[in-house]
This record gives structure tokens, sequence and C-alpha cells, in this order.
């Protein structure tokens, strides 16, 4: 079974955009982190519901211009798997 | 038990008991000080501790083991002769690792026209001689230490304590500075010569008015004069490492961080002389809205 994540609780973050990065504070644990692109847009696309690497790369494609020969999906695992270190995105129980 | 002196200091916002096991260092501080409005009442925010190293040293080449509220493992005993120095250090030491009232930069401000210039960079940026320059040509000194930024008003909250004039920044100072305005001159302290100074009487004065911080810059002394602007994500790092309490105050330090980022100028500033400076900043405070 493919794993799903899930990102923060909406009401756990505290977003502020920079120029160049975005800011999200985590109000659980205190810290401040500061995402460069594609991470904030994959946490925005994930809304508050589990989903696949492969849905979340569909979502993002949908959303966003994004360039055809580039493999989305391994790009937005490898992504997912750093937020959750982070504790910014868990992975759900399958 | 041996008999303590104790004084109480008012700086700002921030009230300080100094214990010593000494009555020269207090001595020093009380005549530094006296331009100060007493602490009211009986309570302080700090106690900073002035004793022996061990017992026996306070007679034996006496040496000064700074404690207090807050401390370092590694804070070095000093001489007595630096003990003026322990104290001062001490005190910044409490506010560094114990004040939560506001959001602590490591930044000095200067105030012209109901408006705060707040400069930070690290140490031999030229941040605090540049406070003190200033604050001798027409801008009123807040601080050549720490800016405190309000959490809800967004204003720079004065702490003009001692300006701790170091090095070559010392003779620089008294050329123009009045001599009874200095301490005692300590060399070769763990912070290199060092000697007090006096602020200027109206920043003693308005210790409690705060300004709206109009302009931030990055200072950086010894390079040919050049204005350059930063991008907002180094600006926000950086102010993070400035802030010795960002981490403590949670979410109210990252609402008040933003904001001043949001709000304030920011501009690099490389110089050579106090004149370039302040021709640099005098042109950058004209364009201001």
């Amino acid at each position: 079974m493919t794993q799903k994540y899930r990102a923060a609780e909406k009401d756990e973050l505290i977003w502020h955009d920079l120029d160049s990065m975005t800011l999200l504070y985590h109000r659980p644990s205190g810290i401040t982190h500061m995402l460069a692109d594609p991470a904030p847009a994959i946490l925005e696309v994930m809304g508050g519901v589990p989903l696949s690497a492969i849905e979340i790369a569909e979502r993002l494609a949908a959303g966003f211009d994004l360039e055809s020969n580039i493999d989305t999906e391994n790009i937005v695992l490898a992504r997912l798997e750093e937020l959750s270190g982070l504790g910014l995105v868990s992975r759900v129980p399958t | 038990m041996s008999k303590m002196h104790q004084i109480m200091l008012k700086i700002g916002p921030a009230a300080f008991r100094i214990v010593s096991a000494w009555r020269r260092p207090l001595d020093q501080l009380t005549d530094l000080y006296k331009a100060y409005p007493a602490p009211t009442g009986e309570t302080v925010d700090f106690t900073v501790r002035l004793e022996p190293e061990k017992p026996w040293r306070r007679f034996v080449r006496p040496s000064v083991h700074i404690g207090g509220d807050f401390w370092l493992p590694d804070a070095a005993p000093l001489p007595l002769e630096q003990g003026l120095l322990g104290a001062e250090m001490g005190m910044n030491l409490q506010m560094a690792l114990g004040w939560r009232r506001h959001l602590l930069l490591h930044a000095s401000s200067v105030e012209k026209d109901g408006k705060a210039l707040v400069m930070t960079g690290q140490s031999g940026s030229g941040k605090s001689t540049l406070s003190a320059m200033l604050a001798e040509r027409g801008w009123r000194f807040m601080g050549d230490e720490f800016a405190l930024l309000s959490l809800d008003s967004g204003e720079i909250i004065p702490f003009p304590r001692l300006i701790s004039l170091k090095n070559k920044a010392i003779e620089a100072m008294q050329d123009i500075a009045s001599e009874e305005r200095f301490g005692p001159e300590m060399k070769a302290t763990p912070k290199g010569d060092i000697r007090h100074l006096v602020p200027p009487r109206d920043a003693i004065a308005r210790m409690n008015k705060p300004a709206r911080p109009a302009l931030l810059l990055f200072p950086r002394f010894g390079h040919a004069p050049e204005l350059r602007d930063m991008g907002q994500a180094e600006i926000f790092v950086r102010l993070t490492q400035a802030s010795t309490n960002y981490v403590a105050l949670g979410e109210a330090g990252f609402r008040s961080l933003t904001r001043f980022v949001d709000e304030v100028p920011v501009k690099a500033m490389d110089y050579q002389s106090i004149d370039q400076a302040e021709e640099l900043i005098d042109g950058l405070w004209s364009e201001l809205r």
C-alpha cells in the first residue's frame, strides 16, 4: 500500500512570506522554519487530508506550471521526507 | 559570611541589584550612573553578584567571579581592577539570558525626528562606536548594545546603559566628550582595552521614551563606502542570530520580528570613517517617508 502523508494542522502553523522564502512558525514545537520552493506549495496543496506523493504531485500539476520533463513524484517524495523530519508532515499509518 | 555591599540601578525598563564583596566597583558604578533615576521600590528584574572566586581571594590578589540570576559557566574571573567591567558584563548577561518583556536584539540605536535608526552586526562592525559618535552629532542615544523591540507596539525601547568603548574608540571619543563623562580605563581586559562613557544627559532623561524603528543598518567598518540592499530571508536570519531571546519568546517573538522585517527598510553599509558613515546615513534618512 502506498504511503500517505498528512500536513500539520492549519492552526498549528503561522505562515509568513519573505521575498525569496516562506517562514513557517510551528506552534507545537515553537520552531521557526524557513522553507524554499516547492516545500510551501506542497504543504499548501495537502490541505487536511492524507495524500500520497503521486496525489500531491497531481495537485501541484493542476495548480502550478510545472516543467514537463521533471520527476515531480520523486521530488515531492524527497521533500515529504524532509518535512516529516521537521515535524511539519506526518506519515499516516497504512 | 563577610559583609556584602549593594546598589540598585535602573536602565530603561530594567532594574538591577548589584551585590559585591568589594565597595570599589560599586562606588565607580554609582558615580557613572548618578544621572540615572533610582529604581522605585524593592523589586528588581535581576541581581548581579561580584564575589571572590575563592573566599581567601577577597584580599589576596582579589579576583572577581561574576554571578547572578543567569550565568555562563565559562565566564572567566576578572582582576578586581576590572570589577566595573565585571558588573557591566553581568548586567548584559542577565539581559541577554533573562529578559522576556521585549524581543532583545544585539544592536545599537539612536533617534532623530521621533524615529529610530537601528544598527546591528557582529563584534567589530562598529555599531557601538557609531551610536556613540552619532549621539554627539545631533542624534538621541538609545543604546549601544541592546535594542528592545516591543512585542505589541513594534517600537524600540531605549536601553541606554554606559557606552562601552573598546580600543581605538576610546581615543576617538576622548577627543569629543568631556573627561568627567568617562570611567576608569581598563587595559588588556578579556575584551581588550575598555573605558566606559556616560551617555549624553538627554539620552538618560528620555530613556523611557520609545521610538518607531525607521531604518535598520548592517554596518561593516573598514571597507570602501557602499550601501547594498539585502534580501528579506537573509535579514530575518541575521536578526534571529542577533537576538538572544527570539526562541524563548515563541509566537510573540515570531510576530514581532516578522513585522519588523516587513516594515523597516534595511541596508548593508560599508564605511571607513565616521564622517563617511554619517554622510551615508544622512542620505538614507532624508529619503525616509
